[in-house]
């Protein structure tokens, strides 16, 4: 039973790590290295709303969740715009990037382990006799409707059917008359917001710490890479399947084995099917 | 009046002389101590501020006898080796060892490396310049002073002036065999890092705990960086633990503590090392949930006790010029190594390196921790339960918001409490 309940804790984690990355990815064709410390960020934000603006918590949050999202928007507008289409030079360009927000963080003096942020419930509850705290099943719960609410933006508002035309084909998308930068960097903008989002939930949880930025990433790549870079069901599925291998490594192996699983996951889908579990566009290339 | 030229030149000579005089100190070249440390880290940033708060009281006070009357002052020079981080390797320190030395052109090293495989690394560079150096923070293990004494000749540049893992174990221990005659406790889990040190004392607690006849119940390892610690709390509960000892330097330890407190795990943690636990914020940081948590800081000073004269002097003195207590290993072990290297210099007389060494095998001084010595073989700090006669340790126990010492007897201020759902 402990390994179901913090099974699936670990794998509802991992996909909110990782939705924002596969969102800006599938739509943008943009493998958005700063995906990590965007996180991180936005957990600086609401501390210092919170404890040195002294903003409500509610407040707090909502502002981190505006404020990172326009720093992603900013971020693809000003930089990531000028390297588009160029894959190597994406991937170098959102990785400075990212290393001058964590840098640049630790350089203003957020380091060490003593900024947190509140938890929404305090306490826990014993689950089949297992322990679980109020803010893990809060977690998992919003992360569920997160992942419907993302299905339902994508499928029934202007902007999400935009998106998903992109996704699909960027040349049709421009000939029904849709901007790709525009788009772009709405997802841009969309994906730092969920990675603010999943901050903002699994932050109380523990500290905000600098370092965790590259982490966060690293599990972020691995989630994007086995379930097929850019699809979002692929990545939730992905999200569970290493979330369980690494609980059950936990428990059968070693903790300190933990960390493998998500590199190991990478490696054995690039050489057993590179275009991951629901990577199409990139399935059909390959039989090309 | 006319002022007579006679007159003018006396005046102008004697304030040449008074110049010249003033600036006798001001005019020497510093003393360069290169301090290498991982800055963003806790045993980085409070070792950097325990060795400028010396060199700062020592600066003010008129600077070091270098001989002959000569005084110099004391100029830091610090590096950030990033050697606590997951996932920077060794050669990252060892670059920046070796740029203090040839580049900065230090004359002594204080601090780090921080990581034990790191400082080991580093000897034979120590060794290679000459350089003299007292690890003040982070470094454990036994290794270190080990190799001292096996190769003299090679690494008696290499110093450490803070506990290591040994003497921890050792005061583990004492506080395990209390907690099992008063309250009966039998039953041992240990959690560490995946770091040198830390697998090294844990798999050595585990052999001593089997002999001195505990219950070892398990021992995780858990990588570096690492963020969820449900599956070994529960395997803790599942085995009806007693008490989790707890090795880890790394941030996140402040999870495993507050996992600890929501999951109501019925064991007291024991940190032997505990990173976040020592740093007086832990307590905001956890919302209180860290209460009951227990960790050693390695020597007095880095808590509140009246281990020596010194130490509630340095305590507050630490306080006042960062505006936060000393906070943890490397704090005064930090500050103390400028004293010590203050005080064989000027008994050398010299910078000359072999000088140095000499003078510091035959350091005894009265310490923030204790009475400072260190065994002329291994250059490892001695060691004692009692600060008139070695170096001391301390533990803490948080209990309601305050850090309270609660070993050695000899310093303590409180004894340890249980947490209310696990009263025997």
């Amino acid at each position: 039973m402990d390994i179901l309940i913090y099974g699936t804790i670990n794998s509802v984690a991992l996909a909110l790590y990782a939705l924002g990355f596969a969102l800006v990815y599938g739509i943008s064709r943009l493998p958005n290295f700063a995906h990590g410390a965007l996180y991180i960020l936005s957990g600086f934000i609401t501390w210092s709303a919170l404890n040195t603006l002294g903003f409500n918590y509610f407040v707090s949050i909502l502002l981190s969740l505006l404020v990172t999202g326009i720093i992603g928007a900013v971020i693809y507008q000003f930089f990531l715009i000028r390297v588009r289409g160029m894959e190597i030079s994406e991937i170098i360009a959102s990785y400075a990037i990212a290393l001058a927000i964590l840098e640049g963080l630790r350089w203003g003096g957020f380091k060490g382990m003593t900024y947190t942020l509140p938890v929404f419930i305090s306490g826990s509850t014993t689950i089949a006799g297992i322990s679980v705290d109020y803010q893990r099943l809060l977690a998992v719960a919003i992360g569920a409707v997160l992942v419907v609410c993302l299905w339902l933006f994508t499928r029934f508002t202007r902007i999400g059917l935009a998106l998903r035309g992109m996704a699909q084909d960027e040349r049709a998308a421009l000939m029904l008359g849709i901007d790709s930068d525009v788009m772009a960097v709405v997802a841009m903008g969309l994906g730092s917001s969920l990675a603010a989002f999943a901050a903002m939930l699994l932050l109380p949880l523990g500290n905000i710490v600098v370092e965790s930025g590259y982490n966060v990433l690293i599990l972020a790549i691995a989630v994007c890479v086995v379930g097929g870079i850019g699809s979002w069901p692929g990545a939730v599925l992905a999200a569970f399947i290493i979330g369980f291998a690494q609980i059950l490594t936990v428990v059968y192996i070693g903790s300190h084995y933990q960390m493998v699983v998500a590199l190991l996951a990478i490696i054995l889908t690039l050489i057993l099917k590179p275009s991951g579990l629901f990577g199409q566009q990139k399935e059909l290339e390959e039989r090309v | 009046m006319k002022t007579r030229p006679i007159n003018m030149l006396i005046v102008f000579l004697m304030t040449v002389a008074l110049t010249l005089s003033a600036g006798t100190v001001r005019a020497e070249k510093p003393i360069l101590i290169g301090c290498p440390l991982s800055t963003a880290f806790l045993y980085g940033w409070d070792a950097e501020r325990g060795v400028t708060l010396a060199v700062e009281e020592i600066n003010a006070a008129g600077g070091v006898d270098v001989g002959g009357g000569q005084k110099r002052l004391f100029k830091v020079e610090t590096i950030d080796t990033r050697d606590l981080e997951p996932g920077v390797p060794v050669s990252e320190a060892l670059l920046a060892v070796e740029k203090l030395i040839l580049d900065k052109k230090v004359d002594f090293i204080v601090g780090g490396p921080v990581r034990s495989e790191a400082a080991l690394a580093a000897m034979p560079l120590l060794s290679k310049y000459k350089k003299v150096s007292i690890l003040t923070t982070g470094v454990l293990t036994p290794k270190y002073h080990a190799m001292v004494a096996k190769q003299y000749d090679k690494f008696k540049y290499c110093f450490r002036i803070h506990g290591e893992a040994k003497n921890l174990v050792g005061e583990i221990f004492a506080n395990f065999n209390e907690l099992k005659e008063k309250y009966g406790l039998n039953n041992l889990f240990i959690i560490a890092q995946d770091v040198s040190h830390a697998r090294g004392a844990a798999n050595i607690i585990k052999d001593i705990a089997t002999k001195k006849g505990w219950n070892v119940t398990g021992l995780e390892i858990y990588p570096t960086g690492a963020t969820d610690f449900s599956i070994g709390l529960l395997k803790a509960k599942e085995t009806k633990t007693d008490i989790i000892n707890i090795w880890m330097d790394m941030p996140e330890s402040a999870i495993l503590l507050k996992q600890w407190y929501d999951m109501q795990i019925p064991a007291l943690p024991f940190g032997s090392t505990l990173a976040a636990a020592e740093q007086p914020g832990f307590w905001k940081a956890t919302d209180g949930k860290g209460e009951y948590t227990l960790c050693n800081v390695v020597n007095a000073g880095n808590a509140p006790s009246t281990a020596t004269p010194w130490t509630m002097k340095f305590y507050d003195a630490y306080t006042d010029r960062w505006g936060v207590e000393p906070e943890g290993l490397g704090t005064s072990s930090s500050y103390m190594a400028v004293y010590v290297l203050k005080d064989a210099i000027e008994r050398a007389g010299s910078l000359d390196s072999d000088k140095v060494v000499s003078a510091l095998e035959k350091t005894d001084m009265m310490g923030v921790y204790g009475r400072i010595r260190f065994d002329p073989k291994s250059h490892q700090v001695i060691p004692s339960t009692d600060p008139k006669e070695g170096a001391v340790g301390s533990i803490l126990q948080w209990q309601d918001g305050k850090r309270i010492v609660v070993y050695p007897k000899s310093i303590a201020t409180g004894e340890i409490l249980l947490p209310p759902w696990m009263k025997k």
